[in-house]
């Protein structure tokens, strides 16, 4: 791939406890900038693992992360949250909204967190994303008064305040109902499109997985296979994931 | 690295502790309380060693030069440097009377913890008048120090409180047993048969028993009227009375011919009784501090519990394990902030209710040391309180939080 805002070289991921658990084994992926990959596979393949490993949440337990051309390598906690705090952003199933805070202020905590630009640009950028997804009106109430819909446009206004390079999303429309998942992941897909924001979604549906432009598949923490939609196109990637189930060859 | 913008981590711990209102204010009830109480034991306390110390030795001096109940050392032929700083001249007299006093009031003066020193002549006499005889001690002062170390002036409560010859200044006991006004003539006898016809400048109230028994008068007429040659003692009030044993121990090391004496040696009890009563008081304040910082502990440790999920999700988005840690510690501040300044004004109407409401014959203590160590002790006890949740919060990962949902 030519342009990756993301690489991985032999990434591994063990949790360590009364009883090991290896979760994922030497994955190399590449992450296309500007586009949207989507991670799928079934339950317990790894996804989230993967995606949490490729934000810098979950340190790999072998293997290399190179992330807009700098390696990361043993770096120390905080200096981790700092680079993520200036580089990327999350989605999550559940919105993780801080109910102490407006939905604004929800926004903007990425903002305070990372410091530097000034209240008044600050608050201008999240009012001015945050009309642009549709949540303008809500910035003054409290999250728990929003819907679910709602609440996850504001995580998604969250994610971008801080204009990261990537946005990581886990299941994003999960816990929605059908038609306010379309409606999120549409937008997300809008977002994408236009400021050029690299997207990586896990999700287990098959359609959502169908409007990205890479897709790379999951099982047992191995990538089975990769799908490059933008060349093979949509059809026939969807004949494939629907037709034939992918193992992998011990 | 970049310097934290540590706004964030006040609002995000004020906005953690506003959401749970209800435990936040019994906690803040819970300080505000433990800090009324340590004000308010404090400064009664305080108040009433102020006012028991005032009346023992306020119009009292401190400490005395005395003269030495042993042969001087240069009798015995044993002349050293400490003995020759005296005047230098070795008498036996000086077993009862202090001859060379006038350098010892000179060094006292000089000496900046010393706020005033005079010498003082005192005598036993007996006062006639009509059919009844009384016994006095009369003390002959020289005056402005003398006068105000027993603070008579300040205590007249009739005439003119001068020092001239053939002018008594009378406690109000005497005046009122003998019912003796100002301008009042009486005979004063000394036990060799001496007369001495005085007339009542002023009339002092001291308060005391033993300071209403007084009857003082010039230092010349009494060394003449009992025959002392030199002065019964050197008298000094100090800036800090505490301090009056050691300036007493200092002196008294310099001097081989006479004795220093402090207040604190003469009233050994009172001291005693001040001393334990310090000593509760500070007990009662250490184990509110316990349950002041056990308070905090507990519901900022249940707190950081409740607020993984937010810590959890703030870490995902950029904070640092420090400033996590930092949200507890102000969250801790914020607490005891806000409960102390609570608990001194719940302290002071406490105070006020009580002298009010007993009518004690002594005030609160309202000192910067009264006010601000209850405050300090409380922020203090908070910020140590926080530190276990603070731990618990840098330790926090935020994966483990996402994971499990």
């Amino acid at each position: 791939m030519a342009d990756a805002v993301l690489r991985t070289r032999a990434l591994s991921k063990t949790y360590f406890g009364k009883v090991d658990t290896p979760v994922l084994h030497d994955v190399s992926i590449e992450i296309a900038r500007g586009g949207f990959t989507a991670l799928i596979g079934p339950s317990g393949s790894g996804k989230s693992t993967l995606l949490n490993c490729l934000g810098l949440l979950d340190p790999p337990t072998a293997g290399e992360i190179e992330f807009d051309g700098r390696t990361i390598r043993e770096r120390n906690v905080n200096e981790l949250a700092a680079f993520r705090n200036g580089n990327v952003g999350f989605i999550f199933q559940f919105h993780y909204l801080l109910p102490e805070f407006s939905a604004l202020e929800n926004v903007l905590l990425p903002c305070w967190i990372g410091g530097g630009r000034p209240a008044a640009e600050r608050r201008r950028e999240a009012l001015r994303i945050m009309e642009r997804i549709g949540v303008g009106a809500f910035r003054d109430k409290a999250v728990y008064e929003l819907s679910g819909g709602q609440q996850q446009r504001v995580a998604i206004a969250r994610a971008l305040v801080n204009r990261p390079k990537v946005i990581f999303a886990d299941e994003p429309t999960g816990n929605l109902d059908r038609e306010s998942g379309q409606a999120v992941l549409g937008l997300m897909a809008e977002l994408n499109r236009e400021s050029n924001i690299t997207l990586v979604m896990v999700t287990h549906d098959r359609e959502v997985a169908l409007q990205a432009d890479h897709i790379y598949e999951l099982v047992d923490g191995r990538i089975c296979r990769y799908f490059d939609v933008g060349r093979s196109g949509r059809e026939a990637a969807a004949r494939e994931i629907e037709e034939r189930s992918c193992t992998i060859k011990q | 690295m970049k310097k934290p913008a540590n706004r964030y981590e006040w609002m995000i711990a004020l906005r953690f502790l506003l959401r749970g209102r209800g435990q936040t204010l019994l906690i803040v009830l819970g300080v505000a309380v433990g800090v009324a109480v340590q004000f308010f034991l404090s400064a009664l306390i305080s108040g009433l060693q102020v006012s028991l110390i005032d009346n023992t030795i306020g119009s009292a001096p401190h400490l005395l030069v005395l003269p030495a109940d042993r042969l001087p050392a240069g009798a015995a032929g044993v002349l050293d440097d400490a003995a020759r700083r005296d005047s230098g001249r070795v008498l036996i007299d000086e077993l009862t009377e202090i001859q060379s006093w006038q350098t010892y009031v000179d060094d006292l003066r000089r000496d900046r913890r010393v706020l005033r020193a005079a010498p003082v002549a005192n005598g036993q006499g007996f006062i006639e008048r009509g059919g009844a005889v009384i016994a006095v001690t009369v003390k002959g002062l020289v005056a402005p120090d003398g006068l105000d170390i027993y603070r008579i002036r300040a205590k007249t409560v009739a005439g003119a409180p001068e020092l001239a010859s053939d002018t008594a200044l009378l406690g109000q006991r005497i005046a009122e047993r003998l019912t003796l006004a100002v301008g009042d003539k009486f005979v004063l006898r000394n036990d060799r048969g001496g007369r001495l016809v005085l007339r009542v400048g002023a009339v002092f109230d001291l308060g005391a028993a033993a300071g209403n028994d007084l009857l003082a008068v010039p230092m010349d007429q009494v060394r003449s009227f009992f025959a002392i040659g030199g002065v019964s003692a050197v008298e000094a009030q100090v800036r800090d009375v505490f301090a009056a044993e050691d300036i007493a121990r200092g002196f008294g090391r310099q001097y081989a011919r006479v004795k220093l004496e402090s207040w604190q040696e003469r009233n050994r009890q009172l001291l005693t009784g001040l001393r334990s009563q310090s000593t509760s008081s500070v007990t009662i304040q250490f184990f509110v501090i316990v349950s002041i910082s056990l308070a905090i502990a507990s519901v900022l440790g249940i707190a950081a519990v409740q607020k993984q999920r937010q810590l959890g999700i703030l870490k995902a988005m950029g904070t640092t394990d420090r400033s996590a840690s930092r949200i507890f510690v102000i969250q801790g501040l914020l607490l005891g902030g806000v409960g102390s300044l609570l608990g001194l004004g719940l302290g002071l109407l406490m105070g006020w209710g009580f002298v009010a409401g007993t009518g004690a014959a002594f005030g609160l203590e309202v000192s910067a040391r009264t006010l601000l160590t209850p405050i300090v002790l409380a922020l203090a006890a908070a910020v140590i309180a926080s530190t276990i949740p603070a731990r618990k919060a840098a330790a926090l990962s935020p994966i483990e939080v996402i994971r499990n949902g």
